[in-house]
């Protein structure tokens, strides 16, 4: 059931009415309402997974108090307890998500050497959304071992946080520390709340219909076959495929940010504009940056620390490490992995030119010209498409044959897939482009959030009308549902 | 030692590593109140802190720290 459905509305209309009226004020209430809901929208998704999401809940809440009830009488036991906590997630994680490519390529290699004659075949389904949820656990283990939440006793919160139907399926990864408090009072209607979420949803439907699901179909066709593509293509490809990428998962994370507000709970921002980064590091503190914020408080900085006596190389270690595990938290595949160290290689050049950098930037007085910041920003642009073909390839195979064929020189440009897009998407492209940049340079203009409430209900109105025409209504699911 | 040292002792150790004379230290001060505090600033901070101090932190306790009065109590404690 993804946001972009009518079936979707009817569930979302369904859930809201009787949240806002009968179970209005009542917080038990609307939090099993919510629970009920979320359930039934993880099981239309996948009913049979079901049981691993209720099973994975029962045994974090279980071990939430565990943890807190021992941390003072047995420290030992209560560090114990939230070590196994991280085990048990990152086991689900691993037995669904990698355990299949592993035994695959492990099989691949004995028939290679001749140990066995075929491989077996292990197929395991993996639940949609367990990279987001277990992450959630595990933070949840964490916190409470380092005294930074207490343990949630209310089971319907704790249920409600863990399955919460807006963020389920692809994040934003939430903290506990910021959510479950905001299910302990009951929620009434408010004006401010239904009208953000609704903007919210409105720009983030414009994100995926109007732009992503409409550009998807030139990377597709020139990925889809690329021996039949030159370098000019595959170029437009990679740049087009960027701007589908961020249009589909900022739209999807603005869609699950509106809902949630409409349902009066505010949820982590997942995107800052990070086509205006001026170095990767700065774009990965743009991008995703539920599940990078995430990294660096539970994965980056416990290796920092422990890396601290090693001076810079003790941080190069640490975020080469960081953001190979960001690579391959997408999945099982080679590709993921030197996304991941293609990622590193860049991270570590931005710090150890840094000093060197700020200095020169200091003495020349460059900091926000112009002049210096657009280049910066355009090679960002450049070095983060070129990682999002290494994402993009299906395997090693389909790398190789891009690169192949991206030394077999330049040509004409391949035009089919552009006639698809037109110029309706070009349209919305320079829509979503102006608004960021309105928004990155804090412009006193406002559409959809005007002081004047006729200039609002009219930017609204003309925003609906141009998605409801310039929409692709048949679009596929979410690009990171697979994740 | 003095509350009061430690903190005119931080609030050095601050503005050397940050290169801002500027800082101010207060118990409830955090990473979000000073522009340069950052992730990998705050390494530099902790290794610079526990040669000032000559201590050395845990890492539960450098994570579980919410402000540099957690921060302070804990150099107290050594």
């Amino acid at each position: 059931m993804v946001f972009n459905s009518f079936i979707f509305w009817i569930f979302f209309a369904a859930i809201i009415l009787p949240y806002y009226t009968v179970f209005r004020g009542k917080a038990n209430w609307q939090n099993g309402w919510l629970l009920l809901a979320s359930w039934f929208f993880y099981g239309y998704a996948n009913w049979k997974m079901i049981p691993l999401l209720l099973i994975a809940t029962g045994v974090f809440y279980w071990l939430g108090i565990q943890i807190e009830r021992h941390s003072e009488s047995e420290p030992k036991r209560a560090s114990l307890l939230s070590t196994l906590g991280v085990i048990i997630g990152i086991g689900i994680l691993f037995y669904f998500k990698y355990l299949g490519f592993l035994v695959e390529e492990f099989a691949a290699l004995l028939e290679k050497m001749g140990c066995i004659d075929s491989k077996p075949a292990l197929r395991i389904v993996m639940p949609v959304g367990i990279s987001f949820f277990t992450f959630k656990l595990i933070g949840y283990t964490i916190d409470i071992h380092l005294g930074k939440i207490k343990a949630e006793r209310d089971a319907l919160a704790f249920g409600t946080f863990v399955s919460f139907f807006p963020t389920i399926l692809s994040g934003p990864i939430d903290r506990p520390g910021e959510f479950l408090p905001q299910l302990k009072e009951g929620r009434s209607i408010d004006y401010d709340n239904l009208a953000e979420g609704l903007r919210r949803f409105v720009w983030g439907l414009f994100l995926k219909v109007c732009i992503a699901d409409r550009i998807t179909s030139y990377p597709n066709a020139v990925f889809g076959n690329v021996s039949y593509h030159n370098t000019t293509s595959i170029i437009l490809a990679a740049v087009l495929y960027a701007v589908e990428m961020y249009a589909d998962f900022a739209g999807y994370s603005e869609m699950a940010i509106g809902v949630s507000r409409m349902l009066g709970l505010k949820i982590r921002e997942n995107f800052r504009r990070p086509v205006f980064a001026q170095n990767v590091s700065e774009y990965w503190r743009r991008w995703h940056m539920s599940l990078t914020t995430w990294i660096t408080d539970y994965v980056f900085m416990p290796l920092n620390i422990a890396f601290r006596d090693w001076g810079k190389w003790g941080l190069y270690l640490a975020t080469s490490i960081n953001i190979i595990l960001i690579g391959l938290w997408h999945g099982a595949n080679w590709t993921f992995l030197f996304f991941g160290i293609y990622h590193s290689i860049l991270l570590i050049l931005v710090a150890a030119t840094e000093k060197g950098r700020k200095a020169f930037e200091k003495k020349h007085r460059l900091k926000g010209r112009w002049f210096y910041v657009t280049p910066r920003r355009i090679l960002t642009f450049i070095l983060v498409s070129v990682g999002l073909v290494i994402f993009r390839a299906k395997g090693l195979s389909d790398l190789g044959a891009i690169i192949s064929q991206c030394g077999k020189g330049f040509g004409p440009v391949f035009t089919n897939g552009l006639l698809e897009i037109g110029t309706l998407g070009l349209l919305s492209a320079v829509i979503l482009f102006l608004k960021e940049w309105k928004d990155e340079n804090q412009w006193n203009i406002h559409f959809l959030h005007s002081e004047h409430a006729w200039i609002r209900i009219l930017s609204m109105a003309v925003m609906i009308a141009f998605i409801i025409f310039a929409g692709q209504w048949h679009g596929g699911a979410f690009i990171y549902f697979q994740f | 030692m003095e509350r009061n040292e430690i903190f005119s002792r931080l609030e050095e150790v601050f503005r050397d590593v940050l290169d801002n004379d500027e800082i101010v230290l207060t118990d409830t001060t955090t990473a979000d109140d000073i522009e340069e505090w950052d992730s990998l600033t705050h390494i530099q901070l902790i290794v610079a802190i526990e040669k000032t101090f000559q201590v050395k932190f845990t890492s539960k306790e450098i994570l579980s720290w919410k402000n540099v009065g957690e921060l302070a109590d804990c150099i107290q404690s050594k």
